[in-house]
């Protein structure tokens, strides 16, 4: 046994919160988000929608640049919480699709590379890599649905006054909430896929057939059964079902708001157990 | 604050499957290897130390802290595995530089440090190409210095001299006693018995799950009593040497060697036997070296686990 003396000084300074490490995580997986042109495309095209939203609303307020049509001062639409709701489907629609673009190649490439190890002998815990790898996905998928979301909103009650926000601040709540629910399944589902899917576009049809497909069997089971709750096996429509609750649009899904609740939980605690599984640290060859 | 890494009474099992077995160890700082054929648990006593595996039963402590204390352990602990893991389409700057971040280093000083690891393996000029544009010697390199890149107290490394050129292995292996002479802890596994003999101050040999042997390698054959201590005895008249051991009572066997100018004996109790050599030589036989030649890491791995062959 040698013997030696102990010079050895460790960093002593100071050092990040723990809690903003996850954000590293988004950093580097931002920097290879946009490297692919359609993404990047697809991306540009998802503020088309809420552009023209933007200027229906404008038009809507300045409904006397239409005079020389010869139109009476009736306004084109009317901005409230169908408006919203609708912009809402769109928009979600167009984050699903951008969704099965960026979600599977989040956790895929880090289990096929064995990087997880690598990731896990350092201070960050597998729920901290879980949310830096969906940060990626809500920090995006937020840009492109209750961001903009919120900026009409604010428009409108710009325009229209502080009577208008008043009395639909409700609307606000909805969006953002909606927008929460359905960017959080999106995440969770993907990163589920992404972890037991290595192969990239197998795990990007998959996403789009949990959804297509689970409306199916939900039909099926309505159609055999002679009910409707059948739907609480249809991921879109359980959000669709919150959604109506929340814009207060009255539309009953055949089911109550709190069995889609229920539902949801159900349906995102089997997500995370998928995906628990698979991040694991474990590096045992025999 | 304990400078040991302590393993007490651990036990690993994945299901029905053994992973280590009743593992009681404590190490001291300095250069330490794990030799042990594949599925010995040489990775899994890694694993564990690293904090990536809980153990089943038992209890780890690294220089005083518990895996359950990642925030700190982490720190103290560096890990480089023996298998390519690149985040995809990083080079080798981001590489060091991103997980450095994940320690909590403000960037400006993550870039320093991920620059100083970089020059301690000489990979300055590579360090913007992609990993996976990497020879397999460079791969090992940079992944040797994403292990050290924060200065940790602890160097784990599984198998850190795969695919490196000779002179890189030199530097490396200079590297290892560098961070052993400042009191540091460097834990490694390696398939190259030659060079844990030449690497290590201590061994811990594993086979099957099982602690085999630990400790200096010398102290470790000399405790081997079913295998006697071969020595090698270059003098000028080995036949009359050779006649004058036959009749003592350690000595098991005794061989001329292959070129006349010396006698390889085996012996029972070393000891006994060295005090003999001395009372010859007093008695005018011209003896040039006594040397053991069998208390290296290839022999005591081949009397307690198997050939070397079986390593692979």
């Amino acid at each position: 046994m040698a013997v030696y003396k102990r010079t050895y000084r460790g960093y002593s300074g100071a050092i990040t919160p723990s809690w903003s490490r996850f954000l590293v995580l988004f950093r580097f997986s931002r920097e290879t988000l946009f490297r692919s042109k359609v993404q990047t495309a697809f991306f540009v095209l998802c503020f088309f929608f809420p552009l023209l939203c933007l200027l229906g609303i404008y038009a809507n307020a300045h409904l006397s640049v239409f005079s020389f049509l010869g139109r009476r001062s009736e306004p084109l639409l009317n901005i409230n919480g169908q408006f919203f709701f609708t912009y809402l489907t769109v928009q979600s629609t167009l984050s699903f699709i951008l969704a099965a673009f960026i979600g599977p190649g989040l956790v895929s490439p880090d289990l096929a590379n064995g990087a997880l190890t690598l990731y896990l002998c350092r201070p960050l815990s597998r729920t901290e890599y879980v949310l830096g790898k969906m940060s990626v996905l809500v920090i995006v998928l937020s840009w492109i649905t209750w961001v903009p979301g919120l900026l009409l909103f604010a428009v409108q009650a710009s325009l229209s006054g502080w009577q208008w926000l008043a009395d639909n601040l409700w609307i606000a709540t909805g969006i953002v909430w909606g927008s929460f629910i359905w960017i959080l399944i999106l995440s969770l589902l993907s990163l589920a896929l992404s972890a037991w899917v290595k192969w990239r576009i197998a795990a990007g049809g998959l996403l789009l057939a949990t959804f297509w497909v689970g409306a199916g069997f939900a039909q099926a089971i309505n159609a055999v059964l002679r009910t409707k709750q059948g739907y609480l096996l249809d991921v879109g429509n359980l959000v669709a079902a919150i959604w109506h609750g929340l814009f207060r649009d009255g539309v009953n899904m055949g089911f109550s708001v709190t069995e889609a609740w229920i539902a949801l939980l159900a349906f995102c605690g089997f997500c995370l157990l998928l995906l628990m599984r698979k991040v694991k640290a474990n590096e045992v060859i025999r | 604050m304990s400078n040991t890494i302590v393993f007490d009474n651990v036990s690993k099992f994945y299901g029905d499957v053994l992973g280590v077995n009743r593992v009681n160890l404590s190490i001291p700082p300095g250069i330490t290897s794990l030799v042990g054929p594949n599925g010995s648990g040489k990775t899994t006593l890694m694993n564990l130390m690293t904090g990536l595996i809980r153990p089943s039963r038992g209890q780890i402590r690294i220089l005083d802290m518990t895996p359950d204390q990642p925030e700190q352990l982490f720190r103290t602990v560096g890990y480089c595995s023996q298998f390519d893991s690149f985040p995809k389409g990083l080079t080798g700057y981001q590489f060091i530089y991103s997980y450095l971040l994940l320690f909590g280093y403000d960037p400006p000083l993550a870039n320093e440090l991920a620059w100083q690891a970089i020059d301690r393996v000489g990979l300055r000029e590579a360090a913007h190409r992609k990993c996976g544009s990497y020879s397999k010697g460079m791969r090992q390199r940079i992944r040797l210095a994403q292990s050290l890149a924060h200065n940790p107290r602890v160097l784990i490394l599984d198998e850190p001299l795969n695919g490196l050129d000779p002179l890189v292995r030199a530097e490396t292996i200079a590297l290892f006693r560098s961070f052993a002479k400042q009191g540091c802890h460097v834990l490694l596994s390696s398939h190259v018995l030659h060079e844990v003999d030449i690497i290590s101050d201590q061994v811990i040999l594993l086979s099957g799950g099982y602690v085999v042997a630990e400790g200096n390698i010398q102290g470790v054959r000399s405790e081997i009593e079913d295998h006697p201590m071969q020595i090698l005895i270059r003098c000028d008249r080995p036949s009359v040497l050779a006649s004058r051991l036959f009749g003592e009572d350690n000595v098991v066997e005794v061989r001329i060697h292959d070129d006349r100018r010396g006698l390889l004996v085996k012996t029972s109790n070393p000891n006994r036997f060295y005090l003999l050599m001395n009372r010859i030589a007093l008695d005018g036989i011209s003896i040039e070296s006594v040397a053991p030649i069998d208390d290296d890491v290839n022999s005591v791995y081949g009397y307690l686990i198997g050939t070397e062959e079986a390593v692979r």
